[in-house]
């Protein structure tokens, strides 16, 4: 794509303008502050990405991964503010999830092991284990709020901590996976995944790109289920004080 | 004989800990002893704080100031999980776990990992007149009145030392009611459990107590033995509390 054919796409960002201005939905400030931030953010990742593929220094894609994991972290702990110990918690199991989908893939050869391929497969697969740690703790929080009375009688009859919240964890991780399965049952029939779509219209064989996306959809199930499990049992104790009261 | 529970000076305060000006006095210098079989009926009009005095006796909830004893080892140094095991809440309002009422019956032996007692279960159903209920129906169906006794028998196969047991009957009919105190006293005799009953009947608290503290004033103002505290409470308060309940019953 040339630099004036950006540009056009400019033409959507004032159609979206027009609307606001003319249903006076007051919103043309911040549809102005989301296309430079957008436009500036994405052009700054192609030119570092760019720069990455092409210096092939390993610690820089060690560094960029572990900075992703730690946004992606902070970001899911938000939900959670009140639960302190939460964000280092999240960060090592997106850190696990995030190194077994990778000895997988580059383990039995699936992908080339060069960053070309590593950072965007770990950029999803991070993105996605970040939506699910943020359902997770949110249900999660509600699940203890609702079952307070199922987990206290089970405290009141000497459960451990694990045992008294294992009805909650257990719906917690369902509801966690429950998006990316439904995806993986509708993908293709109702959306068409924006990475394929991406590689279509760069113009690579669609085969092709169905091939890349059946990669992605299956290694994102199995990283929101691998996370949301390991997540369940880094945190549940968090849910608990030292005298293993509900907090 | 030495006192299986204990505590001394416990004081609670409730309302939002983080705003101190918004914090009320529930209750201080709460303090006595429980002996193994004793039988105390623990009375007060609603407010006083009775039934979180047996929250944090069975370490569901903390004092502010004040310390709790089982066996002369302090809180402190027991494991909440063993504390339990030893000292067992029923609540007020049951809770029946998801899954069958034998789901629910194995409960502890599925906690603890020790053989599920049928025998026992069977008796109590029985005793509590629960035996006409299908054990394979999910917890969830059964009747209010059902689900305390069922909870009931839930705690009592935990064989814990000490039973605090938070106005188990309120929901209750007249011959359940009177079932499940006729089997708590064969459970006291039988056994040996030290029962601390909250109750508003003072039919009951007569009947199934040997003792009995009365909370007003925000704190525990008469821990006397039963029959005394009926004839001739010392407090004016609890000489109110004795003609109102009195005058209710006879209503």
């Amino acid at each position: 794509m040339t630099w004036s054919a950006l540009g056009f796409t400019l033409l959507f960002v004032v159609v979206t303008m027009l609307v606001s201005v003319w249903k006076k939905l007051g919103l043309e400030r911040d549809i102005a502050i989301a296309t430079v931030r957008a436009a500036a953010q994405l052009l700054a990742v192609g030119y570092v990405l760019h720069f990455v593929f092409h210096s092939e220094k390993t610690w820089l894609l060690v560094a960029i991964i572990v900075l992703m994991i730690g946004i992606a972290s902070w970001n899911a702990a938000q939900k959670v503010r009140e639960l302190r110990g939460a964000v280092w918690r999240i960060a090592i199991a997106i850190a696990f999830t995030e190194g077994l989908l990778m000895s997988i893939l580059l383990g039995l050869g699936i992908v080339d092991a060069t960053a070309q391929y590593i950072i965007p497969l770990s950029g999803m697969s991070i993105g996605s284990s970040m939506i699910a740690a943020g359902l997770f703790f949110h249900h999660l929080n509600r699940e203890v709020q609702s079952s307070r009375g199922e987990i206290e009688t089970l405290l009141a009859l000497g459960a451990t901590a694990k045992q008294a919240i294992q009805i909650s964890l257990k719906r917690s991780v369902k509801f966690s996976m429950i998006p990316t399965i439904d995806a993986m049952k509708t993908v293709g029939l109702v959306q068409l995944p924006g990475m394929m779509t991406g590689m279509i219209v760069a113009g690579a064989d669609p085969v092709e790109a169905v091939r890349y996306q059946i990669l992605i959809a299956f290694s994102l199930a199995c990283s929101t289920a691998v996370m949301s499990m390991l997540l369940s049992q880094f945190c549940y104790r968090l849910w608990f004080t030292k005298d293993l009261r509900v907090r | 004989m030495p006192d299986v529970l204990e505590f001394r000076d416990l004081k609670k305060r409730i309302g939002d800990a983080k705003q101190p000006g918004e914090q009320r006095l529930l209750f201080e210098r709460v303090s006595a002893a429980v002996g193994p079989s004793d039988r105390i009926a623990l009375l007060g009009v609603s407010g006083q704080g009775k039934s979180t005095l047996l929250r944090i006796l069975a370490r569901l909830d903390v004092p502010d100031e004040g310390e709790i004893l089982l066996d002369g080892t302090p809180s402190d140094r027991v494991d909440p999980r063993l504390w339990r095991m030893d000292v067992c809440y029923v609540a007020q309002h049951s809770v029946m776990l998801p899954g069958t009422i034998e789901e629910n019956l194995r409960t502890v032996s599925r906690l603890h990992d020790i053989p599920f007692d049928r025998k026992l279960a069977e008796r109590l159903i029985g005793e509590l007149g629960l035996d006409g209920v299908d054990l394979r129906k999910q917890a969830a169906e059964l009747s209010g009145g059902e689900k305390q006794r069922f909870a009931l028998i839930r705690a009592l196969l935990l064989r814990s030392k000490v039973l605090l047991l938070d106005e188990i009957t309120a929901s209750l009919d007249r011959g359940s009611k009177e079932r499940v105190e006729k089997t708590l006293l064969k459970w006291n005799a039988q056994e040996g459990t030290t029962q601390i009953w909250i109750t508003h009947d003072l039919e009951q608290a007569r009947l199934v107590s040997r003792r009995t503290w009365f909370m007003a004033r925000n704190t525990l103002l008469e821990d006397t033995p039963t029959e005394t505290f009926f004839r001739a409470p010392e407090a004016a308060e609890a000489r109110d509390f004795l003609r109102i309940g009195t005058d209710e019953v006879q209503i």
